[in-house]
Protein backbone atom coordinates (compact mmCIF):
# COMPACT_ATOMS: atom_id res chain seq x y z
CA UNK A 1 0.00 0.00 0.00
CA UNK A 2 2.83 2.63 0.96
CA UNK A 3 3.35 2.71 -3.19
CA UNK A 4 -0.14 4.27 -4.01
CA UNK A 5 0.67 7.74 -2.67
CA UNK A 6 3.50 7.62 -4.97
CA UNK A 7 1.51 6.39 -7.88
CA UNK A 8 -1.09 9.05 -7.35
CA UNK A 9 1.52 11.72 -6.80
CA UNK A 10 3.13 10.93 -10.33
CA UNK A 11 -0.57 10.63 -11.84
CA UNK A 12 -1.10 13.93 -10.46
CA UNK A 13 2.43 15.12 -12.25
CA UNK A 14 1.47 13.48 -15.01
CA UNK A 15 -1.51 15.24 -15.80
CA UNK A 16 -0.43 18.40 -14.46
CA UNK A 17 2.38 18.16 -17.25
CA UNK A 18 -0.15 16.92 -20.12
CA UNK A 19 -2.34 20.25 -18.99
CA UNK A 20 0.72 22.24 -19.68
CA UNK A 21 1.51 20.81 -23.01
CA UNK A 22 -2.36 21.08 -24.03
CA UNK A 23 -1.99 24.91 -22.85
CA UNK A 24 1.08 25.37 -24.28
CA UNK A 25 -0.37 23.48 -27.82
CA UNK A 26 -3.49 26.08 -27.85
CA UNK A 27 -1.46 29.50 -27.23
CA UNK A 28 0.81 28.51 -30.25
CA UNK A 29 -1.77 27.18 -32.52
CA UNK A 30 -4.41 30.55 -31.79
CA UNK A 31 -0.87 32.48 -32.60
CA UNK A 32 -0.75 31.03 -35.56
CA UNK A 33 -3.88 30.49 -36.95
CA UNK A 34 -6.15 33.76 -35.44
CA UNK A 35 -4.62 36.98 -36.91
CA UNK A 36 -5.35 35.06 -40.22
CA UNK A 37 -8.75 33.54 -38.94
CA UNK A 38 -9.82 37.10 -37.68
CA UNK A 39 -8.90 38.84 -40.27
CA UNK A 40 -11.10 36.33 -42.79
CA UNK A 41 -13.93 37.03 -40.39
CA UNK A 42 -13.46 41.29 -40.64
CA UNK A 43 -13.32 40.19 -44.54
CA UNK A 44 -16.58 38.19 -44.74
CA UNK A 45 -18.09 40.86 -42.08
CA UNK A 46 -17.01 44.43 -44.62
CA UNK A 47 -19.04 42.07 -47.28
CA UNK A 48 -22.06 41.52 -44.90
CA UNK A 49 -22.03 45.19 -44.03
CA UNK A 50 -22.25 46.56 -47.46
CA UNK A 51 -24.87 44.33 -48.11
CA UNK A 52 -27.02 45.46 -45.18
CA UNK A 53 -26.66 48.54 -46.97
CA UNK A 54 -24.69 49.83 -43.59
CA UNK A 55 -21.73 50.51 -45.27
CA UNK A 56 -20.73 53.52 -42.49
CA UNK A 57 -20.36 50.36 -39.74
CA UNK A 58 -17.11 48.92 -39.20
CA UNK A 59 -16.22 45.31 -37.66
CA UNK A 60 -13.44 45.02 -35.40
CA UNK A 61 -12.41 41.66 -34.63
CA UNK A 62 -9.81 42.57 -32.33
CA UNK A 63 -10.34 42.30 -28.04
CA UNK A 64 -9.65 45.36 -25.51
CA UNK A 65 -6.51 43.53 -25.28
CA UNK A 66 -5.19 43.54 -28.89
CA UNK A 67 -5.70 40.01 -29.48
CA UNK A 68 -7.23 38.82 -32.59
CA UNK A 69 -11.09 37.63 -31.61
CA UNK A 70 -14.26 36.12 -33.12
CA UNK A 71 -16.29 38.34 -31.23
CA UNK A 72 -16.97 41.25 -33.82
CA UNK A 73 -16.85 44.82 -31.95
CA UNK A 74 -19.33 47.36 -34.17
CA UNK A 75 -18.91 51.04 -34.14
CA UNK A 76 -19.69 53.86 -36.55
CA UNK A 77 -22.38 54.45 -38.25
CA UNK A 78 -24.40 56.67 -35.47
CA UNK A 79 -26.53 58.38 -37.75
CA UNK A 80 -28.03 55.29 -39.26
CA UNK A 81 -31.60 54.23 -38.38
CA UNK A 82 -31.97 51.60 -35.60
CA UNK A 83 -33.53 49.42 -38.17
CA UNK A 84 -30.55 49.45 -40.20
CA UNK A 85 -28.17 48.89 -37.46
CA UNK A 86 -29.54 46.03 -36.16
CA UNK A 87 -29.38 44.61 -39.98
CA UNK A 88 -25.75 45.13 -40.04
CA UNK A 89 -25.17 43.62 -36.58
CA UNK A 90 -27.59 40.51 -37.82
CA UNK A 91 -25.72 40.25 -41.18
CA UNK A 92 -22.29 40.20 -39.18
CA UNK A 93 -23.70 37.70 -37.06
CA UNK A 94 -24.95 35.25 -38.96
CA UNK A 95 -21.20 34.73 -40.61
CA UNK A 96 -20.33 31.22 -39.50
CA UNK A 97 -17.99 31.37 -36.70
CA UNK A 98 -18.61 34.93 -35.27
CA UNK A 99 -18.78 34.36 -31.78
CA UNK A 100 -21.19 36.99 -30.85
CA UNK A 101 -21.90 41.43 -31.85
CA UNK A 102 -21.32 44.16 -29.65
CA UNK A 103 -21.99 48.00 -30.80
CA UNK A 104 -18.88 49.90 -29.09
CA UNK A 105 -20.91 52.62 -28.40
CA UNK A 106 -23.43 50.72 -25.88
CA UNK A 107 -25.57 51.67 -27.90
CA UNK A 108 -27.68 48.30 -28.87
CA UNK A 109 -26.67 44.83 -28.84
CA UNK A 110 -28.08 42.97 -31.73
CA UNK A 111 -27.02 38.86 -31.99
CA UNK A 112 -27.38 37.07 -35.29
CA UNK A 113 -29.62 34.69 -33.88
CA UNK A 114 -32.13 37.46 -32.62
CA UNK A 115 -35.10 37.10 -34.09
CA UNK A 116 -37.08 40.38 -35.52
CA UNK A 117 -39.13 42.27 -33.95
CA UNK A 118 -41.94 40.60 -36.47
CA UNK A 119 -45.23 40.83 -33.71
CA UNK A 120 -44.98 44.66 -33.53
CA UNK A 121 -44.85 45.13 -37.15
CA UNK A 122 -47.80 42.63 -37.52
CA UNK A 123 -49.51 44.57 -35.00
CA UNK A 124 -50.00 47.35 -37.35
CA UNK A 125 -50.35 45.49 -40.38
CA UNK A 126 -53.76 44.25 -38.61
CA UNK A 127 -54.26 48.00 -37.36
CA UNK A 128 -54.11 49.11 -40.70
CA UNK A 129 -56.27 46.31 -42.03
CA UNK A 130 -58.55 47.71 -39.03
CA UNK A 131 -58.64 51.29 -39.61
CA UNK A 132 -60.77 51.54 -42.82
CA UNK A 133 -63.00 48.60 -41.92
CA UNK A 134 -64.40 46.91 -39.39
CA UNK A 135 -65.41 43.83 -38.43
CA UNK A 136 -69.33 43.30 -38.14
CA UNK A 137 -71.32 41.45 -36.06
CA UNK A 138 -74.86 40.93 -36.77
CA UNK A 139 -77.48 43.23 -34.90
CA UNK A 140 -77.46 42.73 -31.00
CA UNK A 141 -75.73 39.36 -31.87
CA UNK A 142 -72.03 37.32 -31.39
CA UNK A 143 -72.73 36.24 -35.35
CA UNK A 144 -69.92 38.05 -37.63
CA UNK A 145 -71.65 39.74 -40.36
CA UNK A 146 -70.98 37.46 -43.79
CA UNK A 147 -69.51 40.68 -45.17
CA UNK A 148 -66.58 40.53 -42.73
CA UNK A 149 -65.52 36.90 -43.52
CA UNK A 150 -63.23 38.19 -46.50
CA UNK A 151 -61.45 40.92 -43.38
CA UNK A 152 -60.94 38.06 -41.01
CA UNK A 153 -59.44 36.17 -43.75
CA UNK A 154 -57.16 39.17 -44.16
CA UNK A 155 -56.71 39.93 -40.47
CA UNK A 156 -55.51 36.13 -40.14
CA UNK A 157 -53.01 36.36 -42.76
CA UNK A 158 -51.45 39.15 -40.89
CA UNK A 159 -51.63 37.81 -37.74
CA UNK A 160 -49.53 34.62 -39.36
CA UNK A 161 -46.27 35.69 -38.88
CA UNK A 162 -47.38 36.51 -35.06
CA UNK A 163 -47.08 33.03 -34.27
CA UNK A 164 -45.87 32.09 -30.54
CA UNK A 165 -46.93 35.55 -29.63
CA UNK A 166 -49.89 36.30 -27.38
CA UNK A 167 -52.64 37.73 -29.30
CA UNK A 168 -55.58 39.88 -27.54
CA UNK A 169 -58.98 39.78 -28.87
CA UNK A 170 -61.12 43.04 -27.48
CA UNK A 171 -64.51 43.19 -27.98
CA UNK A 172 -66.02 46.92 -27.54
CA UNK A 173 -69.46 47.75 -27.89
CA UNK A 174 -71.11 51.07 -28.00
CA UNK A 175 -73.17 52.94 -24.55
CA UNK A 176 -76.67 51.85 -26.55
CA UNK A 177 -78.87 49.10 -23.60
CA UNK A 178 -77.50 48.21 -20.49
CA UNK A 179 -74.15 47.50 -19.58
CA UNK A 180 -74.00 44.11 -17.89
CA UNK A 181 -75.52 42.57 -22.18
CA UNK A 182 -73.02 44.91 -23.54
CA UNK A 183 -70.25 43.28 -21.61
CA UNK A 184 -71.66 39.99 -22.03
CA UNK A 185 -72.26 40.98 -26.17
CA UNK A 186 -68.22 41.95 -26.08
CA UNK A 187 -67.04 39.15 -24.85
CA UNK A 188 -69.11 36.74 -26.91
CA UNK A 189 -67.87 38.47 -30.17
CA UNK A 190 -64.53 38.15 -29.43
CA UNK A 191 -64.75 34.71 -28.43
CA UNK A 192 -66.65 34.55 -32.02
CA UNK A 193 -63.69 36.28 -33.49
CA UNK A 194 -61.08 33.74 -31.57
CA UNK A 195 -63.29 31.19 -33.29
CA UNK A 196 -63.00 32.66 -36.47
CA UNK A 197 -59.12 33.01 -36.38
CA UNK A 198 -58.70 29.19 -34.51
CA UNK A 199 -60.89 27.86 -38.02
CA UNK A 200 -58.58 30.04 -40.17
CA UNK A 201 -55.54 27.83 -38.63
CA UNK A 202 -54.51 30.37 -35.97
CA UNK A 203 -53.62 28.09 -32.85
CA UNK A 204 -55.87 28.58 -29.83
CA UNK A 205 -53.64 28.37 -27.67
CA UNK A 206 -52.11 31.96 -28.48
CA UNK A 207 -55.28 33.59 -28.63
CA UNK A 208 -56.33 35.65 -25.42
CA UNK A 209 -60.14 37.30 -25.77
CA UNK A 210 -62.09 39.55 -23.28
CA UNK A 211 -65.00 41.56 -23.59
CA UNK A 212 -64.66 45.40 -22.05
CA UNK A 213 -68.71 46.26 -23.16
CA UNK A 214 -68.65 50.55 -23.70
CA UNK A 215 -65.72 51.43 -21.59
CA UNK A 216 -63.81 52.16 -24.00
CA UNK A 217 -65.18 54.07 -26.95
CA UNK A 218 -63.39 55.26 -29.67
CA UNK A 219 -61.62 58.89 -28.61
CA UNK A 220 -64.01 61.42 -30.71
CA UNK A 221 -66.90 59.39 -30.63
CA UNK A 222 -69.74 59.73 -28.71
CA UNK A 223 -69.99 56.32 -26.77
CA UNK A 224 -73.40 55.55 -28.28
CA UNK A 225 -71.99 55.88 -32.07
CA UNK A 226 -72.38 52.40 -33.40
CA UNK A 227 -68.72 52.52 -34.89
CA UNK A 228 -67.69 52.16 -30.74
CA UNK A 229 -68.86 48.72 -31.55
CA UNK A 230 -65.47 46.81 -33.02
CA UNK A 231 -62.37 44.26 -32.51
CA UNK A 232 -59.39 45.05 -31.49
CA UNK A 233 -55.77 43.10 -31.81
CA UNK A 234 -52.92 43.63 -30.16
CA UNK A 235 -50.06 41.68 -28.98
CA UNK A 236 -49.24 41.29 -25.57
CA UNK A 237 -46.24 39.24 -25.58
CA UNK A 238 -42.93 39.61 -28.22
CA UNK A 239 -40.67 37.74 -26.07
CA UNK A 240 -40.44 34.18 -24.42
CA UNK A 241 -40.54 34.35 -20.15
CA UNK A 242 -37.44 34.41 -18.99
CA UNK A 243 -38.03 33.59 -14.93
CA UNK A 244 -36.71 35.93 -12.62
CA UNK A 245 -34.26 34.63 -10.12
CA UNK A 246 -37.45 34.72 -7.56
CA UNK A 247 -39.22 32.33 -9.38
CA UNK A 248 -36.35 30.03 -10.37
CA UNK A 249 -35.98 27.40 -7.65
CA UNK A 250 -32.57 27.39 -6.26
CA UNK A 251 -30.62 25.22 -3.80
CA UNK A 252 -32.30 24.76 -0.39
CA UNK B 1 -12.15 36.89 -25.42
CA UNK B 2 -9.69 36.48 -27.68
CA UNK B 3 -9.04 33.27 -29.96
CA UNK B 4 -6.07 31.53 -27.66
CA UNK B 5 -7.93 31.98 -24.44
CA UNK B 6 -11.90 30.03 -26.10
CA UNK B 7 -9.13 27.71 -27.80
CA UNK B 8 -7.25 27.04 -24.52
CA UNK B 9 -10.13 26.36 -22.45
CA UNK B 10 -11.69 24.09 -25.27
CA UNK B 11 -8.48 22.08 -25.51
CA UNK B 12 -7.91 21.58 -21.49
CA UNK B 13 -11.78 20.47 -21.34
CA UNK B 14 -11.18 17.74 -23.97
CA UNK B 15 -7.93 17.03 -22.23
CA UNK B 16 -9.88 16.60 -18.52
CA UNK B 17 -12.89 14.46 -20.88
CA UNK B 18 -10.17 12.31 -21.91
CA UNK B 19 -8.43 11.88 -18.87
CA UNK B 20 -11.99 10.75 -17.14
CA UNK B 21 -12.71 8.52 -20.05
CA UNK B 22 -9.88 7.00 -19.66
CA UNK B 23 -9.90 7.17 -15.88
CA UNK B 24 -13.61 5.22 -16.34
CA UNK B 25 -12.77 2.77 -18.63
CA UNK B 26 -8.94 1.51 -16.95
CA UNK B 27 -8.08 3.42 -14.28
CA UNK B 28 -10.84 2.07 -12.54
CA UNK B 29 -10.75 -1.70 -13.06
CA UNK B 30 -6.55 -1.21 -12.57
CA UNK B 31 -8.06 0.05 -8.36
CA UNK B 32 -9.99 -2.85 -8.42
CA UNK B 33 -7.20 -5.26 -9.09
CA UNK B 34 -5.07 -3.40 -6.34
CA UNK B 35 -7.79 -3.67 -3.95
CA UNK B 36 -8.01 -7.44 -4.92
CA UNK B 37 -4.30 -8.05 -4.13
Amino acid sequence: MPIMPIDNHREAMAMGLGALAVTAVAIVTASATGPAFSERLSQQAKAAIAQADAAPVRASFVSANGWPTRHALLSGGEHLSERTRARAARAVGAIPGVGGVHWADGTGFADGRKSSPRPVVCQEDVAGLLRARTIRFEEGSAKIDQASEALIDEVSDALRPCLGSIIAVTGHTDSSGPEPGNLALSRLRADSVRDALIARGIPADGLRTRGVGSRFPVEGLEPTDPANRRIEFSVIATEPVRPTPVDTPGPR
Amino acid sequence: MPIWMELTVLMLVAYAAGIALGWAIWGRAHTGRDADG
